[in-house]
Formats: C-alpha cells, sequence, structure tokens
C-alpha cells in the first residue's frame, strides 16, 4: 500500500499556523464566559437551537472523519454515507422519551441518571462503562487526526544533531498536548462557539474541495461516469465483504450508533442540554439529522469518491493502491493550490481537534460528577461558601481534563492494529456501547426494568460479549446473516446484533424472573445464616465474573453471573418502583417537568414580551414584570421565565432562566438584581426578550 | 450483473428493520402520552417524523434508481 509524507508546501503550514492561532484565540475569548461548573460543562443552559446545530456540525464532522469516511469512499464510493443516513429510527424514542427526562431530571450526567431511576450501584458501573466509552472515543479521535498529520509531516528531523524520526504516536502525543492546553483552560462555552465557527468553515471547506475536484476530472456529468456502477449505489452491498457490509453496519451503526450517539454520548448531550429548552434541543436534533448530517456526508466523503474516479481517470496520478486513511490528504493536495491545501488540511484537524475537545469536556463531567463528588462525599468534605466547591471542582475538572487527555492516547494503542480508522470504530462501537444503549433504553422505556435486571445487563452482558468475541463461530455466527468471518478480526460489525441481544437477552430474562428471585430471596432470608449465604455467594460470583472476563473456558462462570448477580442485588437492595420510576420513564413524562418547575404547569398560550433593564436590590433569584406584561406572557408569579438579549444573533450567550416574581405597572420594565445582570451577561441599555418556559 | 444484494435488498432491509424501531418509537411515545397530540406544537412533531423518515426512504431510493440506471 502506498503512503506519503512531506506534501504540502511552507505557504499552507503557515496558513495552517495562522488558523489554530486564529481558533485558540476565538476559543479563548468565549472561555471568559466560563464562571462555574454549570458554565464549564453545559454553557449554562441558554442557547438557540441553530448555534448548537451548527456546533453540532464540528463535533458530528470530526468524530465521523473526513480520514474514515474518504477512505470508505474511495474503497467502496457513495455507501461511505450510510452513517449518516441512518439516525432517524431512534429520534421519536430520543426527542420525546430521553431529552426531557435527561433535562427535566435535571443529572448532569449519565451515571447519575442509573443512581435516580435504579440504585448507586448501578451508577457506578455505568461510570466505569462510560468512562471506558468515551477515552475509547477520544483514542479513536487522536488516532484519526494523527492519521491526517503524518502525511503532512517529514518521514524525520534533525533537532540539534538528533535524528527525530515521526511515527504515528509521537504525532499523536503532540497533538493530545495542544489539544489538552486548549479544553483546560475552554470549558465548554468556549467548545460551543469554536465549534460554531469550525462548523461553517468545515462545511465551506468540504464542498470547496468537491466543487474543485468535480472541476479537476472535468466537470458533473465526468464524474459520475468515472465512477464504476457499484461506487454509485448508496447503500453496500447486503453481507460481504466482512470489511465492510451493509448488514453489519446496520446493526453496528444505525442501531448500536445511533442510540450510543442520541442517547449516551454525553459529549452530544451536554449540547442538547445547553440549549434554552427542550423544544430548542429538539429543534437542534432535527435539522441535524435532517438536513446538516446528508451534507456532512458529501463533506466528508467526496474526497474518497474523487479519488475513485481520479484513479479511473488516470491511475499515475491517484494510485488505486494509495492508503485509504490517507486519500483525503492525497486528492486535496492535488486538486488545490498551495495555501487552499493547508485552509483545508487546518479545517480539518481543527474540527477533529474541537471532536476530541468535546469529548474530553464530557468526560470531565462525568468524573467530575460521578467520581469526585461522591469520593467528596463520602470524605464528607465540606466547603466554606459554594464559591469554594466551585472553585475546587472546577480545578478538579481541569485536571481530570489533563489525565482523560493522557489516558485517551494511551487508548489509540488498542485500535493501532486495524488496517483503517473506519473498521477500528465499528469494532469499538460493536463491543463497547451494547451494555450502556441496552441499559439505558430498558430503563427509559420499560417500567418494569429493575436494578437487578440493570447491574445484570451490565454484568452478564459484557460476559457474555466476551464469549462472544472469544467463540464467534458458535456465538455470533448464528446472527452473521451470511457475512463471512473473517478470522483476524471477526465479525467486526455484526458482532453488535449479537452483543445487543445478548444485553437485552439478560436484562429481560432478570426483569420478567423478577418474582422467582424474591422468593428465594424471602426463603434465604429466613435461614439465621443468611447473611454468611449471601457473602458466600457475592465472593463466588465475584469470582465467576473475574474468571469469565479473564477468559475462563468453563461456561458455568458466565451463566453464575446471570444467575446469582439478580440474587445478590435484590437481597441487598431496597426498591421501589413507583418512587424510582416517577418523572424518569417515558411513561411520567409531565411528572418529570412539574418537578423541575416544583409546582403545577400553567398551560396557558402567551407571546414575548419586549422589556428594558432596571437595577433591583431584592435578593430572591427572581425577576419582577409588570401585570401587563405577564399577562400578554401567559404567565403567573412562579413560573419559570427566559430572558434573553434581543439580538438574535447571538443565539442565546446573554441570558437566564429564572421565575417571575412580585408584579409591578410599569410595563414594558423587568428588574434584575446584580447577580442576575452578571450572569445573564446584560448589556444595561439593550432590549431583552421575555418568555414563558413553562 | 446481479446488484440486488447491493441495491433493494439492503435497501427493504433498512426501511423495514429500521420501520421496525422507528414506528415502534412512535407508537411509544404516543401511548404513554409523552407526545401529546391535543398540543398543537406535538402535532407538528409527529408530521416532522413522519416527514423526516419519507425524506430519507426518498433519498436512499432516488439515488439508488439513478445509480442503476
Amino acid at each position: 500500500m502506498e503512503t506519503f509524507h512531506n506534501i504540502g508546501t511552507s505557504t499552507d503550514w503557515v496558513v495552517m499556523v495562522v488558523y489554530f492561532l486564529a481558533i485558540m484565540l476565538f476559543g479563548t475569548y468565549f472561555g471568559r464566559y466560563t464562571k462555574n461548573t454549570s458554565d464549564f460543562f453545559f454553557g449554562g443552559r441558554r442557547f438557540s437551537w441553530w448555534l448548537i446545530t451548527m456546533s453540532i456540525v464540528a463535533t458530528g464532522v470530526g468524530s465521523h472523519s473526513f480520514v474514515k469516511y474518504s477512505a470508505k469512499g474511495f474503497e467502496h464510493g457513495f455507501s461511505s454515507s450510510m452513517t449518516y443516513l441512518n439516525d432517524w429510527f431512534f429520534i421519536p424514542f430520543f426527542m420525546f422519551g430521553w431529552l426531557p427526562i435527561i433535562v427535566y431530571s435535571k443529572v448532569r450526567s449519565i451515571p447519575e441518571y442509573f443512581e435516580k431511576r435504579f440504585n448507586p450501584s448501578a451508577r457506578f458501573l455505568a461510570t466505569i462503562l462510560l468512562l471506558f466509552y468515551m477515552i475509547g472515543y477520544i483514542g479513536i479521535g487522536f488516532l484519526t487526526l494523527g492519521k491526517a498529520v503524518i502525511p503532512l509531516l517529514p518521514e524525520s528531523f534533525y533537532i540539534f544533531g538528533t535524528l527525530i524520526e515521526i511515527t504515528l504516536m509521537r504525532a499523536i502525543i503532540v497533538i493530545a498536548i495542544i489539544t489538552g492546553i486548549y479544553i483546560t483552560f475552554g470549558g465548554q462555552t468556549a467548545v460551543i462557539f469554536t465549534d460554531l465557527l469550525q462548523g461553517f468553515i468545515l462545511l465551506f471547506a468540504g464542498f470547496l474541495l468537491f466543487i474543485l475536484g468535480i472541476s479537476y476530472v472535468g466537470g458533473g456529468q465526468e464524474f459520475w461516469d468515472l465512477l464504476p456502477l457499484s461506487w454509485k449505489l448508496p447503500l453496500a452491498d447486503f453481507n460481504k465483504p466482512s470489511s465492510f457490509n451493509f448488514v453489519g453496519i446496520f446493526w453496528q451503526d444505525a442501531v448500536a450508533g445511533s442510540i450510543g450517539f442520541l442517547f449516551m454520548n454525553q459529549g452530544l448531550l451536554m449540547r442538547f442540554m445547553a440549549c434554552k429548552s427542550v423544544n430548542e434541543g429538539r429543534k437542534a436534533a432535527t435539522i441535524n439529522i435532517l438536513f446538516v448530517l446528508p451534507l456532512s456526508a458529501i463533506v466528508v466523503g467526496n474526497a474518497g469518491w474523487l479519488g475513485k474516479a481520479m484513479s479511473v481517470l488516470d491511475p499515475t496520478v491517484v494510485s488505486p493502491n494509495t492508503s485509504p486513511d490517507e486519500i483525503f490528504v492525497v486528492v486535496a493536495s492535488i486538486v488545490t493550490s498551495p495555501g487552499i491545501f493547508g485552509f483545508i488540511m487546518a479545517a480539518l484537524t481543527a474540527a477533529l481537534m474541537s471532536t476530541v475537545d468535546t469529548l474530553i469536556n464530557a468526560t470531565a463531567a462525568i468524573f467530575v460528577n460521578d467520581v469526585y463528588r461522591p469520593i467528596m462525599k463520602y470524605l464528607k468534605k465540606t466547603y466554606v461558601n459554594d464559591n469554594q466547591k466551585d472553585k475546587e471542582e472546577l480545578f478538579a475538572a481541569r485536571i481530570s481534563s489533563m489525565a482523560i487527555t493522557v489516558a485517551g492516547v494511551l487508548s489509540v494503542l488498542a485500535f493501532i492494529q486495524f488496517p483503517t480508522v473506519y473498521e477500528a470504530h465499528g469494532y469499538f462501537h460493536s463491543t463497547l456501547t451494547p451494555p450502556l444503549v441496552v441499559a439505558i433504553f430498558m430503563g427509559v422505556f420499560w417500567k418494569r426494568f429493575t436494578p437487578a435486571g440493570v447491574i445484570t445487563t451490565f454484568l452478564g452482558g459484557v460476559v457474555l460479549m466476551i464469549l462472544g468475541a472469544r467463540f464467534p463461530e458458535i456465538f455470533i455466527s448464528p446472527f452473521d446473516h451470511g457475512i463471512e468471518m473473517n478470522p483476524d478480526r471477526p465479525y467486526s460489525y455484526i458482532r453488535a446484533f449479537y452483543n445487543l441481544i445478548a444485553c437485552v437477552g439478560v436484562g429481560v430474562f432478570v426483569t420478567m424472573t423478577t418474582s422467582l428471585q424474591y422468593n428465594i430471596v424471602s426463603a434465604v432470608k429466613k435461614n439465621k445464616n443468611s447473611n454468611t449465604v449471601m457473602i458466600v455467594l457475592t465472593v463466588f460470583t465475584s469470582l465467576s465474573f473475574i474468571l469469565a472476563i479473564l477468559g475462563s473456558d468453563y461456561f458455568l462462570f458466565p451463566i453464575s453471573v446471570i444467575i446469582l448477580v439478580p440474587i445478590i442485588v435484590t437481597y441487598y437492595g431496597n426498591y421501589d418502583e413507583e418512587l424510582s420510576t416517577k418523572g424518569l420513564t417515558v411513561y411520567s413524562i409531565s411528572e418529570a417537568k412539574k418537578a423541575f418547575k416544583g409546582s403545577e404547569l400553567n398551560e396557558t398560550n402567551g407571546e414575548q414580551v419586549e422589556v428594558k433593564l432596571q437595577l433591583s436590590n431584592h435578593d430572591e433569584d427572581k425577576i419582577m414584570c409588570s401585570k401587563n406584561d405577564l399577562l400578554k406572557l401567559g404567565a403567573e408569579v412562579g413560573d419559570l421565565v427566559y430572558l434573553s438579549d434581543k439580538r438574535k444573533w447571538l443565539g442565546g450567550l446573554k441570558s437566564i432562566h429564572s421565575r417571575f416574581g412580585k408584579s409591578h405597572n410599569e410595563d414594558g420594565i423587568v428588574y434584575l438584581n446584580k447577580d442576575q445582570i452578571e450572569n445573564g451577561l446584560f448589556d444595561k441599555d439593550k432590549i431583552l426578550i421575555a418568555e414563558k418556559e413553562m | 450483473m446481479d446488484y440486488f444484494s447491493h441495491s433493494w435488498l439492503p435497501y427493504l432491509y433498512l426501511y423495514g428493520v429500521g420501520g421496525i424501531f422507528f414506528f415502534s418509537g412512535v407508537y411509544l411515545v404516543w401511548k404513554t402520552g409523552a407526545i401529546d397530540l391535543n398540543q398543537p406544537h406535538h402535532r407538528t412533531w409527529m408530521k416532522v417524523f413522519f416527514l423526516g423518515y419519507a425524506w430519507f426512504m426518498i433519498v436512499h431510493g432516488v439515488f439508488t434508481i439513478l445509480a442503476l440506471q
């Protein structure tokens, strides 16, 4: 396979350096809006749908990168776009199930949901699995970045007379240092605004490359005619080859990946949680999936399609043997002029950094919320005031961001063996997402799903997945849809189907046998040595789990885990279904809404009202509007209000959420205290818009 | 050469099996009251769901037809 080095000119490098500096300055400017951990992680729940939609572009395009989709576009054609066009199936579940639940239940992380819905043990296991998932995702991001940058660099260089060889890992380490520095001092607001800018630039750069490429091969019709028929089909062959087939990718990406993307990608969820309301989050998700993702599919894949057309046109210009992961850089360097190439490469690498930034920020949020805070609570740490607590948590967030960056770099070692980033990502998704995806999904949409069910789904699901990985010809082949097994990397994608079935099967089996577990537990409790019995059982089950994940050949161990874990959880647990599901499943969204507001909902329709700001010295977090304005708003005292700067283009950057306090008689005037004006970043002479939230 | 396994078979599988997930989701959020069709903006969202599904079916269908021509 042909690989490249030293692509690009000094002009390109100058453009890239200038671009990076500009982006970092832009991020640093918005980093000043980070005042506390809420701003650092969630951007203060204030932004409009369009701003979040555009900021998601850089995250989506970056993670589903130029490198891997160009590679598959080069090898297989338009079917590289499959993964961008299959996220709609789960949108009803997301928009009216998961999104309102996470916003209204005020959870700050996915594991926190598991504690509220089930118990602390479920949260603990979810935290471990989620950290693995997020760090692995960061590793994939770094690997992609490294592969994008390597063709631009020389094979080696001299520094103080010493020859330094540029390897993939060394390039990744340098990239990680730059990425880590940026995220550590930025925070979510900085990331959102940097991504917003990069979203526009990426779409522009991708289409610019496409237009230049089409022109290079002689026009649209020539481009179409040059591609072989199978390259023009939008879906891959049903079940071959094993490295890229429709049905495997359907289960790995359209099912596990889409649910993973929408339900457990903390980085993406934090974007939606940064929206000013649930409805704005829905709009952002809709526009993103319906329009932005299809455009992104063209942006990220077109270099591969062009590469194929160019290799048909003249194999000496683009060799058919070009390394697929390098095709993007190769095509970009051929169809662009110096400077433009630097701009496109800068846009690509900066976008990839955005993805990694978002993931690091999200993983730090999980660390602070689900590891740091519980530890501090356990240590009974006291704080002088909320400010001190916030300061220390912000410090922990920044330190953990650095540690997570290091862990992400180390995780690259697990993926480096795969021939393309696409396959590494596919394998990673198929393997790590199913237990969490199934647990979240069943937790939200199945009221009867119990703590025993969720914990066994995690533990039993993992052991069954390991069994599948060890004996794919026995466990995965019944689900393979005719896909040939590659002994080096057996069932990279379709294993997701088996893994999902295994996890769902465990969860359903345990939940459907709940009464049996209660009967066993009550029988054990009647025994005077019940505690000893349960300790022995717990030790045996723990050993079984360890032996199963270490690869013992005895099927007894996985079976023991699946049968005994529910009994142990039922014995030690105390679960009230009515209480634990209130506001936390799709069946009780209105309860969640009421809990969020803290009182009965006011469904009266109203309109937005323009108001002028006046300073007041009241202490409470309430705003004071006139009686007439309240009538126009359809609001009553105590209702939730969203107050924002009238300038729509700010996208909600200058805004606050509050409650309506006592009314007055001065129409068009709103009274805010000093803290509210500061938090809302309001300018005193600007008009504000008030709207009732609920 | 027969391109069925590379064109309409995956298409049918995508919108058949994917459709099972999609319509189950629509049914579930409606049945549980999470989407309240008495509210005008919820009715709009319901239409968006179906239009979105049709949008992707059309995109994939048109490209498949164009490629096979």
